[in-house]
């Protein structure tokens, strides 16, 4: 166990330098794009007096490099600022995104990982045979197909023509389990479309990775059922590989979900982030940025737990 | 009625055909043919967008979402009939003699939503905190020529302009100058005088409103609620209409109009408004400023094509100046600029600008610019003119490429007075003369139509500035573009006021839900 | 059904190559079917434009969304432009943005990864560390706000998606070199004296190449994805071109309609990409050298 926490440990202070890092980046492409809050705000009726009165009033008149600072300082208080564009905290905002943001994530992963992980076992079991291809084609075509076309037709077979689910994800305050299910079941399934693929194919590969080495051959050869040969023997040496796999499949589902925010009019995380893009809203974008490589880093920290604490050989050392 | 608000109304009744007249089998009847509004209902409208950036602050309104948000919280001083004729409304009455002081009465036992009574207070914050720079209003510069407004006798409010303006009981109407309570500076909730009450606001999100029970027409508004989102993705927004789960759309798409219609339980509202979207010839530039160049691409716009394949019928060809057919002022009989590649040719090889390669920019933010820049550079193309087109984002397309380059595009919202056009869009030195055209003939004629007690005279100065404008002006602007609503047939009453889509934003006041 | 999975390890199982005799591809019927495709969208990106029976940006036909029909194969597109005009012209922006991107991506991932690992800790970390930063910023954001800065252009679009995929290649590159970089015979190397330069490009380099080359075609798919999910952001391409993906979104509103506009260019892109990973896959590869992920 130290080893975990020995790695726990030394993540912490490179997420701290991560972050960093993250908030330079942001800050100086950011600082690339034409306009600023005040004239983006004032959009088509900017005239040059009151772009320079609204940028007075919104503090832009600072040089570039203090006005990062004053926002590192106020982030490291604990204080992120506040909006832009429409003048709320920014914390205030955020809260009220990112748990559904996190809802949207945590059911698209509860149905995704298991269906890519059993997709990927069963090609690495039968490998090279007619379900193996076959599988291997279902992702690939799964993958292949963008994003929004996946959403529109789901929507438009299952909400317009069979009217079984709803085309917005306008998910009620407090529902109860069918409700909820009913409201996300067609922005899960995009969403599945989209990194279900990436996982079974490095499944697949990582088992079968294990399945030829030589201590798997001779179970085989010994008469174990090839079910079993998967599972007990190739797959607990396989899970480093794959969580990581898992891990960078997840992450995508914060910050790139912003399509399917946008066609199930769902108020996500990327869709604010995209606001604030247009609105040069400096402190929101910082937030949205900070926030997806947060979650970026936990899932690699508990990927890599997971891999440690998968793995027998470094459980018994 | 006061004698401006009558005489603007007779005017503006000359109108009413043109800008509600209704094309194509499935468009729905204006409301008045319906039965009896009923009470109740609760429907889910979606408009084009919503962002982290929407706001319940009438002066910032910036998109449609915004505007209905506003006429369904707020009231204005005037409000817009079918026709576009100015209305009272918390105004009982808007009188002037010289269109320089203006003498406006209250009307009696108005209260906001949170109970308190509308006071000429309010009515003057509300006027008077658009020229402060650092709140940012979208109607600072028209709101620059209120010198002062202050209170006169008891419920009435004296407000007096720089120069003479005989449109401002129409200026009061639009959504920007909607009433609200005196010294509030916080906007995260609605208090106003209109129809609706905000209970829910959650910018970039949605809207809910209730119905006002004390609002000041007696028996509106009808429905129980009204649920406002922003679907930007336009196929999505059709698909949430036909699957049940919005009842009222904006912005459709006419290649959508066939799957609408194909239904049987939705209706399509064309609004023929004055919504344009046109080309930019700089006349600063060089080459672009020779009235050569200029008039060979206003030739080149293929406006028949444009009008049936980009807009599939659902627009107005026009004639290059900005007073769309169903305006008042509309001067009848100027000869209709056509497409002529070969006229085109002919100036452009005598000003010796064949073969030259110029940058084209078009964003999404002006409506059908990207596709009008292609059908436009097609033709450049056919006659030996290189357009180069650039389709750049739409943020910041307003604040960086608008009217920055020698070639743009510019997307022009209906307004309800040919005044506003020519000043904010045509004058000499106005902020957004998009072309940066100047003629002095032109300046003096506004300001003198502005001032003129003279019906006849004025429309024949608005039909001058018209030729001058169509003849000189650096735009082209190939066609009026309609705006599409859809909605659900249960929900009546709905109709057209060709300020914009959704019966000019203000929707919510008039319909019912029959079910 | 314990032979069944084991007989089958020969399809995925290298083989030594055949002597002499020209040297052909040993590849399995999907290979084959994989190299099909690849090369048919070759000739398409390399030729396409010359066989367009229309310019890409002429509006030809009576009617918008036509089905096929003689004049026009694939019939006509939300501006009554033909389709399959816009495709041959198209498909080269597709075929060969994700080519040099993926190529870009991958190499310059697996440059920084030897770079970093021959380099020492702190080198090493630091890199990382900036990896993990670009990695956190969403593709499509960070596209966004690059088009926003500098206008759409090929040579910004190249570098959006390779920048994009760069900390993807460089995670699977540096956790190879790092196995590889403990093999004896990189010690004996390093005790012999040699350079970290000789080290990284001569004893490392070699013997990533396979597994580079299969990670680069799943990078290639994702760059084809990256660009069809700009182009719902109304990024890409400059009209009148588009790239299949822009295609596809463009002619959205004639789903409804089953339009030919919309299903060609979706096909398009689903043979384009399987087609590159199933000869990716069928490609002969060496066992891996035990890597193991750090």
């Amino acid at each position: 166990m130290s080893a975990t926490l020995v790695l726990i440990l030394r993540r912490l202070g490179s997420a701290a330098v991560t972050l960093l890092l993250v908030s330079m980046v942001v800050f100086a492409i950011s600082s690339l794009l034409p306009g600023d809050a005040a004239s983006e705000t004032l959009g088509q009726s900017a005239t040059p007096e009151a772009v320079a009165a609204l940028r007075a009033q919104l503090g832009l008149n600072e040089p570039a490099h203090l006005r990062y600072l004053h926002w590192l300082a106020g982030l490291v208080t604990g204080d992120p600022g506040r909006s832009m564009a429409n003048n709320l905290p920014v914390r205030e905002i955020i809260a009220g995104r990112l748990p559904k943001s996190l809802l949207l994530a945590g059911l698209t992963a509860a149905v995704a990982v298991p269906v890519a992980l059993a997709i990927g076992i069963f090609s690495a079991m039968y490998r090279g045979s007619r379900l193996d291809r076959a599988l291997n084609v279902m992702t690939l075509s799964m993958v292949a197909a963008p994003e929004f076309l996946v959403a529109t037709v789901a929507v438009l077979v299952f909400a317009v023509k069979l009217r079984w689910l709803p085309s917005l994800t306008l998910a009620p305050e407090h529902p109860t389990l069918g409700e909820l299910l009913r409201a996300y079941a067609l922005p899960v399934m995009t969403l599945c479309f989209v990194i279900i693929a990436q996982m079974a194919r490095m499944t697949r590969a990582a088992v079968i990775d294990q399945l030829t080495q030589p201590y798997v051959e001779m179970a085989a050869l010994k008469g174990v059922r090839p079910a079993r040969v998967a599972l007990i023997h190739a797959l607990p040496n396989a899970i480093g590989p794959i969580v990581n796999a898992v891990a960078l499949s997840l992450s995508y589902l914060l910050g790139g979900a912003i399509i399917v925010e946008t066609i199930f009019n769902y108020p996500g995380i990327a869709s604010l982030m995209v606001d604030a893009v247009t609105s040069r809203d400096m402190p929101l974008l910082q937030a949205c940025a900070m926030i997806f490589c947060t979650a970026y880093l936990l899932l690699v920290l508990v990927a890599d737990v997971c891999a440690i604490l998968a793995n027998p050989r470094l459980r018994h050392p | 009625m006061p004698p401006d608000l009558s005489r603007r109304g007779l005017l503006g009744g000359l109108a009413e055909v043109g800008a509600l007249s209704a094309a194509g089998g499935i468009l729905a009847l204006p409301g008045s043919a319906q039965a009896a509004p009923r009470r109740g209902g609760r429907i889910r409208v979606a408009s084009v967008s919503s962002s982290n950036a929407d706001t319940l602050d009438p002066a910032k309104g910036a998109l449609s979402t915004d505007y209905v948000r506003h006429y369904m919280v707020y009231s204005g001083l005037t409000q817009f009939d079918a026709a576009l004729r100015p209305q009272p409304a918390l105004a009982e009455t808007i009188e002037s003699r010289d269109r320089i002081l203006w003498r406006i009465k209250l009307r009696k036992g108005v209260r906001f939503h949170d109970g308190s009574p509308l006071t000429a207070d309010d009515v003057i914050y509300s006027l008077l905190r658009h020229k402060d720079p650092g709140l940012g209003s979208k109607v600072k510069s028209i709101a620059a020529q209120i010198l002062s407004a202050e209170r006169g006798g008891p419920g009435e409010v004296l407000v007096r302009l720089a120069q003479a303006n005989a449109d401002l009981p129409t200026i009061l109407a639009t959504s920007h100058f909607l009433i609200v309570k005196n010294g509030v500076r916080d906007f995260r909730t609605g208090n106003g005088a209109g129809p609706f009450r905000c209970t829910v606001f959650k910018p970039g999100v949605r809207t809910v409103a209730v119905r006002n029970a004390d609002y000041w027409k007696p028996g509106a508004p009808y429905l129980d609620a009204v649920e406002l989102i922003g679907i930007p993705d336009e196929v999505s927004r059709v698909n949430a209409l036909l699957s049940g789960d919005v009842q009222l759309i904006n912005a459709v798409n006419p290649r959508s109009t066939r799957r609408i219609g194909a239904t049987g339980r939705h209706g399509l509202q064309e609004t023929r408004s004055g919504l344009y979207t046109d080309l930019i010839v700089r006349q600063d530039r060089a080459p672009t400023g020779s009235p050569a160049f200029t008039e060979a691409m206003k030739h080149l716009l293929d406006r028949e094509l444009i009008r049936k394949a980009l807009f599939r019928g659902y627009a107005t060809v026009a004639n290059d100046h900005p007073i769309p057919p169903g305006n008042p002022y509309y001067l009848q009989g100027l000869p209709q600029r056509v497409y002529d590649p070969e006229r085109a040719k002919f100036l452009l090889r005598r000003a010796g600008l064949l073969g030259v390669r110029m940058p084209l920019y078009a964003s999404p933010a002006a409506e059908g610019s990207v596709d009008m820049a292609s059908i436009l550079q097609e033709a450049a193309a056919n006659i030996g003119l290189n357009l180069a087109v650039n389709r750049v984002p739409s943020d910041g397309y307003w604040s960086n490429h608008w009217m920055k380059h020698p070639l743009t595009f510019g997307n022009t919202n209906p307004r309800p007075t040919a005044d506003l056009l020519f000043s904010l869009f045509f004058k000499s030195d106005a902020d957004w003369n998009e072309s940066g055209w100047r003629n002095a003939r032109f300046d003096q004629l506004l300001m003198a139509a502005r001032g003129e007690a003279d019906e006849a005279r004025r429309k024949q100065m608005y039909g001058d500035m018209q030729v001058l404008v169509h003849d000189q002006g650096g735009v082209g602007i190939p066609v009026f573009i309609s705006g599409l609503d859809a909605f659900d047939r249960r929900l009546k009453g709905f109709g057209s006021i060709p300020i914009g889509g959704l019966m000019g934003y203000s929707f919510a006041e008039y319909v019912w839900w029959d079910a | 059904m314990t032979e069944a999975p084991l007989s089958s390890l020969g399809d995925i199982q290298a083989r030594p190559p055949r002597a002499g005799g020209p040297r052909l591809p040993q590849l399995s019927l999907s290979g084959w079917i994989g190299l099909a495709l690849v090369v048919f969208w070759t000739l398409v990106a390399v030729f396409g434009p010359f066989l367009a029976p229309y310019r890409v940006g002429a509006i030809v036909a009576d009617d918008v969304f036509e089905p096929f029909s003689a004049r026009h194969l694939l019939g006509s597109d939300y501006l009554g432009r033909d389709v399959l005009s816009r495709m041959l012209s198209g498909a080269r922006y597709t075929v060969g943005l994700a080519l040099a991107a993926a190529l870009l991506a991958s190499s310059t991932g697996a440059a920084l990864a030897l770079f970093a690992v021959v380099s020492g800790r702190w080198i090493d970390e630091l890199v990382s560390r900036l990896m993990d930063a670009m990695i956190s910023i969403p593709s499509k954001i960070f596209a966004l706000v690059m088009v926003a800065a500098f206008g759409s252009s090929i040579p910004l679009l190249l570098l959006i998606a390779a920048v994009t995929y760069v900390p993807g290649a460089y995670r699977i590159a540096r956790s190879l070199a790092v196995g590889l970089n403990q093999m004896e015979y990189v010690q004996v190397a390093r005790a012999r004296g040699e350079g970290r330069l000789y080290i990284a490009t001569a004893e490392i380099l070699p013997n990533m190449i396979n597994p580079m080359l299969a990670d680069f075609g799943l990078r290639f798919v994702f760059v084809v994805l990256l660009l069809s999910g700009m182009s719902f952001l109304g990024l890409g391409v400059q009209p009148p071109h588009a790239d299949l993906g822009s295609l596809v979104r463009e002619n959205t509103s004639g789903l409804g309609d089953g339009a030919l506009a919309i299903l060609a260019p979706a096909v398009a892109i689903a043979t384009l990409t399987i087609g590159v990973n199933l000869l990716i896959d069928s490609l002969p590869r060496r066992r891996r050298r035990s890597g193991g992920e750090a």
